[in-house]
């Protein structure tokens, strides 16, 4: 048993692609997390206003999104789907779009828990002040169930993160297909991938920290005074 | 069984559905070993992590922050791949597969019972120790009772996680219902278009979990939820 990390980080070529790798993974997942976040909020609010018609179709979307692997929803948007419809995007387009909407399944969920715990007693206050009720979810209840779950969001998003490996069977070149390439050159399997795991870890921690650091940033009110 | 489903669904079609439920058994099966040999390490870890003692409870707190940090995916190429080429040895997909979705569930339902067991009253452990009890008389008799009741329906629902786990197993070569799907959808036989096959494996792997969910927030209403919204739900 010998380890020769050093054929990797010795390689220019080999710590570049390992670089544009997690930046393309980076970007991915930052940019199907808001996506996916914003879909997430029309769909549980399809759900909170109980929308005839719409409203099952967001509860069916979000339990076949939670009960179906991510690796067939991927092979789906990016093999499926195009042939049905006739979209050819570039393979990071695929990507974005299965991972949006597999994001905004588990993102609806948790803000539905979040809408329960906005006490009652606030909604009762702005419905007697005469508020709409689409104003009362856009001022009152969204911000409350987004600080409240706050934690739950930023820890399944960096659950998200760390599947979002997956995409390179489809041919993106995000930062597991790097590794997959340097492993098929230098046959250096392990070293390759605990060099990814650190990888993939290292770039889990700095999103938490940036988003536990957006915090209070985001919801003002709840800084200590 | 085989003609009995050509009969009904006719020539492709029939054949595509029988060898896609047929490969299904290997993907309960693999459930089946990572969520008992998972159980079975995860409840050696809550137990360690649990006890008064504290370089033990670092251990298994490493232990547990550790394979909850990497990913499935890598956890399957290093034990996969990365183990056979340093030690020159071949790894059965079977092998592989099992130790690594076994290594994977026993981290998150560690986590999850040790939740459970810390949300126990302390006067619990106070007063059986009272009683004279020993550590493990404590665990057997009074702790595992109540944390069995607690945590059984996030165990349920991570069951769900597992499942949905093991569809990335046919990347080091393991043959279930994701590989033989991914065969049949890139076979040039027109009614096994990827159009018509990933959504016919989507429902498979819907029948199998989704009980399971409703099934987990059955249990959840009635026995109470340990901050299971606390517990993300992997993909």
């Amino acid at each position: 048993m010998e380890f020769r990390f050093f054929e990797i980080y010795r390689s220019q070529e080999y710590m570049g692609l390992l670089a544009e790798g997690a930046a393309l993974s980076s970007a991915l997942a930052i940019g199907s997390g808001l996506l996916g976040f914003l879909l997430a909020a029309v769909l549980s609010s399809l759900r909170y206003f109980e929308v005839p018609g719409l409203r099952h179709f967001a509860t069916a979307y979000v339990e076949v999104i939670r009960n179906t692997p991510l690796i067939v929803q991927l092979f789906f948007f990016a093999f499926g789907l195009p042939l049905l419809v006739g979209y050819a995007w570039p393979f990071w387009a695929h990507a974005l779009l299965a991972l949006t909407i597999n994001f905004s399944g588990y993102f609806s969920e948790i803000l539905r828990a979040g809408y329960a715990a906005v006490p009652a007693g606030q909604v009762e206050a702005a419905m007697a002040l005469g508020v709409k009720k689409l104003t009362l979810f856009r001022k009152v209840i969204f911000p409350q169930a987004v600080a409240a779950m706050y934690s739950s969001l930023n820890s399944q998003f960096i659950f998200l993160f760390l599947t979002t490996g997956v995409i390179a069977e489809i041919g993106v070149t995000d930062l597991t297909s790097a590794g997959l390439f340097i492993d098929s050159r230098t046959f250096r399997s392990f070293e390759v991938f605990i060099t990814l795991t650190v990888i993939y870890i290292l770039l889990a921690l700095a999103f938490k920290a940036l988003l536990n650091g957006a915090y209070y940033q985001m919801f003002q009110w709840k800084r200590a005074r | 069984m085989s003609e009995l489903f050509t009969a009904v669904l006719g020539k492709p079609f029939g054949v595509v559905v029988y060898q896609l439920l047929a490969a299904t058994q290997y993907t309960i099966y693999l459930s089946l070993i990572a969520l008992i040999g998972g159980g079975l390490i995860a409840l050696v870890i809550t137990i360690v992590r649990t006890s008064p003692y504290l370089n033990a409870k670092r251990v298994a707190a490493g232990y547990i922050w550790l394979f909850q940090s990497v990913p499935l995916l890598m956890l399957l190429f290093l034990i996969g791949l990365g183990i056979p080429r340093i030690l020159g040895v071949n790894v059965n997909p079977w092998l592989a597969a099992s130790i690594a979705l076994v290594v994977y569930a026993s981290a998150y339902l560690a986590d999850v019972w040790r939740g459970a067991v810390e949300s126990i009253p302390a006067g619990q452990w106070e007063g059986a120790r009272a009683l004279g009890l020993s550590f493990l008389k404590i665990v057997r008799l009074v702790i595992l009772p109540q944390a069995v009741r607690i945590s059984l329906a996030p165990t349920v629902g991570f069951t769900v996680q597992i499942i949905k786990g093991t569809s990335l197993a046919y990347i080091i070569g393991f043959y279930d219902l994701m590989s033989i799907g991914k065969r049949w959808a890139n076979a040039p036989v027109s009614g096994t278009e990827p159009y018509v096959i990933f959504p016919l494996m989507a429902l498979i792997y819907f029948c199998l979990c989704f009980p399971l969910s409703v099934w987990a927030r059955r249990l959840e209403r009635r026995l109470g939820a340990v901050s299971s919204k606390q517990i993300p739900k992997l993909p």
